[in-house]
């Protein structure tokens, strides 16, 4: 392990400047508001305690079962900081990275704050990457990982946060990628939080010309889990698939804002997420297709599809389309309401209890997003997380 | 001796809709009947009401081996005995037939004749292909019905009701289906299959053909029934019904 040089030591010169700008500017912002729309749904009456990063790591977690079965690469990101010998930050890079402006309290406090997101590209994308981010502490923290996909080169990475201690934290993580011409990344995001921790993550994902990504989210945990996504369509030809599959239990709050901004020409967008709510936990989608003037020729499909399994529990599903071009294809649909009774009387008939015809049910519901994690030992822990909090709720009588 | 099945003045209503109005049936083991009958009148209202569909208001009686199951649970009256095949098979995305299989075999664990049952009935209905895809999902008419049948097959029950297995089967497959609902009848099972046509009948030996108009059952008699009712239809009874 490295020894941890106070922070902003190493950067680069745009990034010292761009740090010392971003902490002016911080004693200017207030915390958003849920009457902002992007904001809207959410319980923001907490103090984010910025800036309170910690100076070093906290200890290492232990390993457990997804690294267990992970047979490539491990870069571990502890309270903010990379720990692994021999990765880079984008802070000691020679070139700008910056897909994240610096629009609001917590993107702002993350460029002031983050000791430097782990920059993935060229050698560190040869085999698959597991990025393992923890969180030790009850400080904000500001966790990043930036990929940089060469022109014509595959990547394949997994995110995943997790909370070594039962300590909530607010934690800020940003993941960026830069996809090259005709360069393909498989980016697969796992929120493991514990469920006192805050986390308010934002993700920018660049495609060039004819790049396609591939990107799955997974929300387990955390009291507060938001995501806010943004893939920009920059380049003629480029796709992306988008799944989710989210599980929100006791008074979570899952919330996704996905933007998928299409620009170049001939682009195609398909996002498709599935989400289940108990106890008394919120769900928010908002997804936006947004098509430029310059955008002939997108196709652009969302769908969102949320089962209520308790009454205290609520989803929020909020599908929005702004069309400037004029050749264009898109769709969109979204469901929220309860186990399919027509679907529960077929298997009861089959001489399956209501709890056993429920529980197929509800595995079945998620298998078609579970599917596309790339991983499977990975999709089989996620599919053992999921069934297993339903079938707990199921035991203690919450659903 | 008990009969597989025996209903006694069964009322189905749906708020002020009744359905049916005093159905009385009895199947013995061993007997495949048959009921036929107008659209409407209230065959596949009959398969759900036994089923222990809960969308009706329901008075009379049913027992199925001498038990009574007007109080189970839907999932109580498959363990008691009885199978529904579904008019309209339902679709379960993302569960597999053999997930669902495996889940029967798990919810009748007195049972241990499932993986020798689920072998034969694949063999034998050619259900390999099928086994891994999700139930019913993007699967054609003909293929929703083969899974009925497969699911039949596996759960081997007492009392089986085929809401229109035949339709749209092709030529061969009705053959074929016939053929095999013949070959499950048993002293230990009783067998009603309810249908439209007289074609799946030529290929099994029907001991009583029952015609329900109007949500009860107006007569009972042999095969010629269904050959009278290819030639006339079922304008008679309307009108005695009436
Ligand atoms: N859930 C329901 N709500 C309202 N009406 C219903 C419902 N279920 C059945 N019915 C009505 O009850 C009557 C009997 O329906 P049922 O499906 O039992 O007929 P069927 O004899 O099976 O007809 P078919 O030969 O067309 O399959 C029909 O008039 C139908 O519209
Ligand atoms: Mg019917």
């Amino acid at each position: 392990m490295t020894e941890t040089p106070t922070l902003g030591s190493t950067d680069a010169a745009w990034m010292a400047s761009r740090r010392s700008a971003a902490v002016d500017r911080l004693a200017d912002l207030a915390m958003p508001s849920e009457r902002e729309e992007i904001w809207r749904y959410l319980d923001l009456d907490f103090d984010p305690d910025i800036p309170s990063a910690p100076n070093a790591p906290g200890g290492a977690g232990g390993r457990d079962t997804v690294l267990d079965g992970w047979h490539g690469d491990v870069v571990s990101i502890i309270d903010g900081f990379v720990v692994t010998e021999g990765v880079p930050t984008i802070a000691e890079a020679d070139d700008e990275v910056s897909l994240v402006g610096d629009d609001d309290l917590f993107s702002t406090a993350f460029t002031a704050y983050a000791p430097g997101a782990a920059l993935l590209t060229g050698d560190q994308l040869t085999s698959q990457v597991l990025v393992d981010v923890q969180s030790t502490s009850s400080a904000t923290t500001f966790p990043g990982v930036h990929i940089e996909v060469p022109g014509g080169s595959d990547a394949s990475v997994i995110v995943r946060f997790r909370s070594t201690t039962d300590v909530g934290a607010t934690v800020v993580p940003t993941v960026t990628a830069n996809v090259g011409d005709n360069a393909r990344l498989t980016l697969t995001m796992i929120q493991d939080w514990n469920y006192q921790t805050r986390s308010l993550g934002r993700g920018v994902i660049s495609l060039h010309r004819d790049a396609s990504v591939l990107f799955n989210e997974v929300g387990l945990g955390a009291k507060l889990g938001r995501l806010h996504l943004d893939i920009n369509f920059v380049g003629s030809g480029s796709n992306a698939k988008v799944y989710g599959a989210y599980f929100g239990e006791d008074n979570q709050t899952l919330d996704y804002r996905y933007f998928m901004n299409h620009i170049g020409v001939h682009t195609r967008s398909d996002m498709f997420l599935k989400g289940a709510v108990e106890d008394n936990a919120l769900s928010v989608f908002t997804g936006m297709i947004r098509i430029e003037e310059t955008g002939q020729k997108t196709e652009a499909f969302q769908t969102n599809r949320n089962l209520i399994l308790s009454s205290g529990a609520a989803a929020q599903s909020v599908p929005n389309l702004e069309i400037l071009a004029n050749d264009v294809m898109c769709g969109h649909g979204s469901t929220v309401g309860p186990l399919d009774k027509d679907q529960r009387y077929y298997l009861m008939s089959r001489g399956l209890t209501p709890e056993s015809a429920d529980r197929l049910q509800v595995r079945g519901f998620f298998e078609e997003v579970i599917t596309q994690i790339p991983d499977e030992a990975i999709a089989a822990w996620v599919r053992d997380r999921i069934n297993g909090k339903y079938v707990a709720a199921q035991q203690e009588g919450r659903v | 001796m008990p009969n597989a099945l025996e209903v006694r003045d069964l009322h189905a209503s749906i708020g002020d809709l009744n359905i049916l109005k005093g159905v009385d049936l009895t199947v013995p083991f061993g007997e495949v009947h048959a009921i036929m009958g107008p659209n409407g009148s209230g065959k596949s209202t009959l398969s759900h009401v036994l089923m222990g569909k809960d969308e009706y208001e329901v008075t009379g009686f049913a027992s199925i081996d001498g038990v009574d199951i007007m109080g189970m649970t839907v999932d109580e009256r498959s363990r008691a005995g009885l199978f529904e095949a579904f008019q309209y098979p339902t679709q379960i995305p993302g569960v597999t037939l053999d997930d669902l299989t495996a889940e029967m075999a798990v919810s009748n664990p007195s049972d241990d004749g499932f993986e020798q049952r689920i072998a034969a009935a694949s063999e034998r209905l050619g259900m390999d292909r099928f086994r891994s895809r999700a139930v019913n999902v993007n699967l054609s008419g003909g293929e929703k019905k083969r899974t009925e049948m497969y699911l039949l097959g596996v759960a081997s029950p007492k009392i089986a009701i085929l809401d229109e297995i035949d339709s749209g089967l092709d030529i061969d497959a009705v053959r074929e289906i016939g053929d095999m609902i013949e070959s499950l009848r048993s002293p230990d099972r009783g067998i009603v299959v309810i249908t439209h046509y007289s074609r799946i009948l030529a290929y099994m030996s029907p001991d009583r053909i029952h015609v329900m108009v109007g949500g009860r059952i107006v007569k009972s008699g042999g095969s010629e029934i269904a050959e009278e009712l290819e030639a006339k239809g079922y304008t008679e009874y309307q009108v005695a019904n009436a």
